[in-house]
């Protein structure tokens, strides 16, 4: 699945994932935003990693916004960019 | 974690780019390099000047070939038709800092590489950082008359349309922050190259990323190595500049990071 969200005057975030058992599964996060440092990515992945294929777009934004470190930094994206991307890859299915 | 959005404050903006003057900085000049070397370049002078090895430097860059050069963050598949960029002989490279591809061909765009440690940008946000180390481009381009101004978060912009767009990473308690300005734009080649989906363009209200971009020969007679010279001096000017030349150890070192990592398959289709 593919979802892609642009935040207003911002970057790009793209979802590529599948689901298998009502869950989240191989799921990649892409796009042309930065990210302090690069190892922060993984920690957005491994978030999504599993999650409900159920859940909500907040509730996403929320597994992100746990997982990153407080010295990440995001610029021109959000945790809830992240979710709508998901949500939008959900939806298009 | 901090998400951070893109207003700057002027007056902190202008009191740190003024505290540059007189860092002993130096000029490393445009050469002709293959694409995996100039990215490679990169890492390995930003990690020099973290390391007190090297001043705070810049580097005007130049292509030995054309290549797609993507952001770290970026899909491959998603941003490059692979097929027609392998086709057309153009490589393609990952490099380290975020943002956008952008298709680079000999002579159609000017790059320039700066880096200096962190301490020199330390109270701005990354955001007014951006603003602040693009600043003197955006003084020298309007005393060419070309209309420019700074469109946060990272693009020198101007009526015309889009002119270059700037990266940053950090590493080694060091700041890199390279921009790409489009010269000139053969928009039929970069359409058949890269990939440039309607989400992107959500937000611009137009519907072709080739108009997005005003490459700056429309806007002003001055050939490309005119405008780098200037920009040179523009640079000088300001804050002082030596000329200088990569070490050979510099060069050997960024050739052994080429083999061992920027011209890998794995690094650049570590997203792909």
């Amino acid at each position: 699945m593919h979802g892609e969200y642009k935040t207003p005057g911002g970057k790009l975030v793209v979802a590529d994932f599948t689901v298998s058992g009502g869950t989240l599964r191989g799921v990649t996060i892409s796009g042309d935003f930065f990210l302090y440092p690069d190892e922060a990515l993984g920690d957005i992945v491994a978030a999504l990693e599993g999650a409900p294929s159920a859940a909500s777009e907040d509730e996403l934004a929320a597994r992100v916004r746990a997982a990153l470190d407080p010295g990440a930094t995001l610029l021109g994206f959000s945790p809830e960019a992240v979710g709508r991307a998901v949500r939008r890859g959900l939806e298009a299915a | 974690m901090s998400v951070e959005t893109a207003v700057g404050r002027q007056g902190a903006i202008d009191a740190t780019v003024a505290s540059w003057r007189g860092l002993g900085w130096q000029l490393l000049p445009e050469e002709p390099l293959a694409p995996a070397l100039n990215v490679a370049l990169d890492e390995i002078l930003t990690r020099r000047v973290g390391a007190g090895e090297r001043p705070p430097t810049v580097r005007f860059w130049s292509w030995a070939a054309p290549a797609v050069i993507i952001g770290r963050f970026q899909s491959v598949r998603n941003e490059v038709r692979e097929e027609a960029a392998t086709a057309r002989g153009v490589a393609i490279v990952r490099r380290m800092t975020g943002g956008g591809a952008m298709f680079v061909q000999p002579d159609a765009a000017i790059t320039y590489s700066i880096y200096l440690p962190e301490r020199y940008v330390e109270g701005l946000s990354f955001a007014e950082s951006y603003a602040a180390l693009d600043s003197w481009v955006v003084a020298t381009f309007q005393a060419l008359g070309v209309d420019a101004w700074y469109a946060p978060l990272n693009d020198i912009t101007s009526a015309e349309g889009k002119i270059g767009g700037a990266a940053q990473a950090r590493r080694a308690r060091a700041v890199l922050h390279h921009t790409t300005i489009a010269y000139q734009m053969d928009t039929e080649e970069l359409v058949q190259i890269l990939r440039i989906g309607q989400e992107k363009l959500s937000d611009k209200g137009i519907a072709s990323a080739a108009k997005r971009v005003s490459p700056l020969r429309r806007q002003t007679d001055l050939p490309r190595a005119a405008i780098v010279e200037r920009l040179i001096d523009g640079f000088r000017d300001r804050f002082g500049l030596a000329d200088t030349a990569l070490t050979p150890e510099e060069r050997a070192a960024a050739e052994a990071l080429v083999a061992e990592q920027y011209g890998t398959a794995a690094w650049t289709h570590d997203l792909p």
